[in-house]
């Protein structure tokens, strides 16, 4: 099953990170829309059934690591406040799906270090109530100038994310000939998915005609390859792999990780080589530096089971495919036809539904699914002998999990 | 009747301040490496090629092909949603950056990759010129 990967292993991270630390409990609250809870009070029952997880008091808890804080989040320092933690190792990055694989990281990373036993990662969320900050007037990122990280040029009405992955998959489809009926193929496989997740919104099928006929966005988007707008929560916790060992649940390992790649050959919304933004145009194979996560945990690409990625909008997850080498340049959107992303499929993809049609936790409820694949606790949407599962995003971060 | 809220308007900075104040001269000015004579976008206060302290501001030929472009159908500023649906362009120069406008004179079924395009100045304000592109 475990294949070594050609690329060269990291001494200090195998010394360090590699395999010592596990996931040892996940939790969630309901996810809905205009939820009559506070992004606070979502956050206190994911917290809570997490903790039901592992089997740990809240005392337990010695760090927080968040990807995201006040104003469409909760603060840390709020958290512990109002859950009545102690702790003693913070991290917290800023409102950005970009931060969520830093949140993780930096919890595995402070794990692993010894700055704390037991670290949660909560993400709570009320999107609902805060439509003005998603690339509204409210929303102060938007207003970043001259070619922001996802293309932002408010002078020009260019404020929202969407602007950027849009802005992304136009010259895809007009550099490689893929179309938006092509593209339609990642949000009908997700769709599939969630009707099979009993927490997914998304309660009915989706056909290309349906996406098709969907309301543009923002050209070539369509109402589909758009995330949903929910309210949430979700936790997981981390402690070392020994200390696991005597937990009930079977770990969900941290077998290799790698973080957000930046420089003037990224765009954030598009694999290095697209050419938007200020990215060299031209087809870039995957070299060695954007596939080291593979190297680090010591498994090969071809033992990766299913995949897990930040699905915002639609075309993110034709990136992520590409950047990780799951297929080549220009590829992507003819690789995910024919039920390949499917559960069943070459590859299943975020399979119980992704921020596309289970819900907007920030990609935190893709994480939880990795941990009951791993478990083997998925329902009917269980990988058979799932052992290997990989989350990697298009801004070229990733962690590479195992049982 | 309630006013409609203003349009965003640059922020002036010590880096980009000559590309706006070019602007309103009806020219594309960029920050020019003296070192190793490349232009960067967008303005920084070192050329990001050589890290080169000697920077210069050059007049560009305003002339390149758009290397990408979208529709906005979403109002999510307020002060747009008039202008609903509305174009944007990215705009690949001769001089090699890429900057951002919109395409005007033309339909938007006019917009395609690679469509060859110049820059013209709208005169927003008295004290504010955005550099868009029309086809060439």
């Amino acid at each position: 099953m475990f294949v070594l990967w050609t690329a060269k292993p990291s001494p200090a991270f195998y010394a360090q990170v590699k395999d010592a630390v596990a996931i040892v409990g996940i939790g969630q609250s309901e996810f809905g829309r205009y939820l009559p809870i506070s992004q606070l009070g979502l956050g206190a029952k994911a917290l809570r059934s997490a903790l039901a997880d592992a089997q740990i008091d809240r005392k337990e808890i010695d760090g927080l690591s968040l990807h995201m804080g006040w104003p469409l989040g909760a603060d840390y320092d709020r958290m512990a406040d109002v859950y009545g933690l102690e702790v003693n190792y913070v991290n917290q990055s800023w409102t950005h799906g970009r931060f969520v694989t830093s949140a993780l990281q930096h919890a595995a990373m402070a794990v692993a270090t010894g700055m704390a036993e037991m670290v949660a990662c909560i993400t709570a969320i009320s999107f609902t109530r805060e439509l003005s900050i998603l690339g509204g007037p409210g929303d102060p990122e938007g207003m970043r100038e001259q070619g922001a990280t996802h293309a932002e040029n408010p002078v020009y009405g260019l404020t929202s994310p969407a602007v950027g992955a849009a802005f992304a998959m136009q010259r895809y489809m007009a550099l490689y000939g893929a179309t938006s009926a092509d593209l339609a193929a990642v949000p009908i496989a997700l769709r599939k998915h969630a009707l099979l997740s009993p927490y997914a919104l998304m309660k009915q099928p989706l056909t290309l005609e349906e996406h098709q006929g969907s309301r543009l966005i923002v050209d070539p988007l369509h109402l589909y390859d758009c995330s949903l707008i929910t309210d949430g929560a979700a936790c997981v916790l981390l402690t070392t792999v020994e200390r696991a060992r005597d937990m009930p649940n079977p770990p969900v390992i941290i077998a290799g990780m790698q973080s957000v790649r930046s420089g003037r050959s990224e765009f954030i919304f598009a694999p290095p080589g697209l050419g938007i933004n200020q990215q060299p145009s031209g087809a870039v194979t995957p070299r060695e530096r954007d596939l080291a996560v593979y190297g680090r945990a010591g498994i090969g690409r071809e033992a990766v089971q299913g995949f897990y990625t930040y699905d915002a909008f639609s075309p993110l997850v034709l990136f992520a495919l590409e950047r990780f080498g799951f297929c080549g340049a220009g590829e992507a959107a003819k690789w995910v036809q024919g039920g390949r992303i499917e559960l069943g499929g070459e590859l299943p993809v975020n399979t119980s539904g992704g921020l596309l049609s289970e819900a907007h936790v920030c990609a935190w409820n893709s994480i939880n699914e990795m941990v009951r694949q791993l478990r083997g606790k998925a329902g009917p949407r269980q990988i058979p002998g799932a052992e290997v599962l990989q989350w990697g995003t298009c801004w070229g971060d990733s962690v590479i999990m195992r049982r | 009747m309630t006013k409609t809220p203003e349009k965003p308007v640059p922020r002036l900075t010590p880096d980009n301040r000559a590309f706006w104040e070019g602007c309103r001269e009806h020219k594309i000015m960029l920050p020019w490496c003296q070192d190793c004579d490349r232009p960067h976008w967008p303005p920084g206060p070192v050329c990001p090629h050589c890290f080169s302290e000697a920077l210069t501001w050059k007049q560009a030929s305003g002339r390149g092909a758009i290397s990408s472009w979208v529709v906005v159908h979403k109002a999510w500023l307020p002060a747009f949603a008039a202008d609903i649906p509305y174009n944007a362009v990215q705009v690949e120069l001769e001089e090699g950056v890429r900057l951002t406008g919109n395409l005007v004179e033309a339909p938007n079924e006019a917009l395609r990759v690679g469509l060859p395009v110049e820059a013209v100045f709208d005169d927003v304000r008295l004290d504010v010129t955005l550099p868009r592109f029309r086809p060439r």
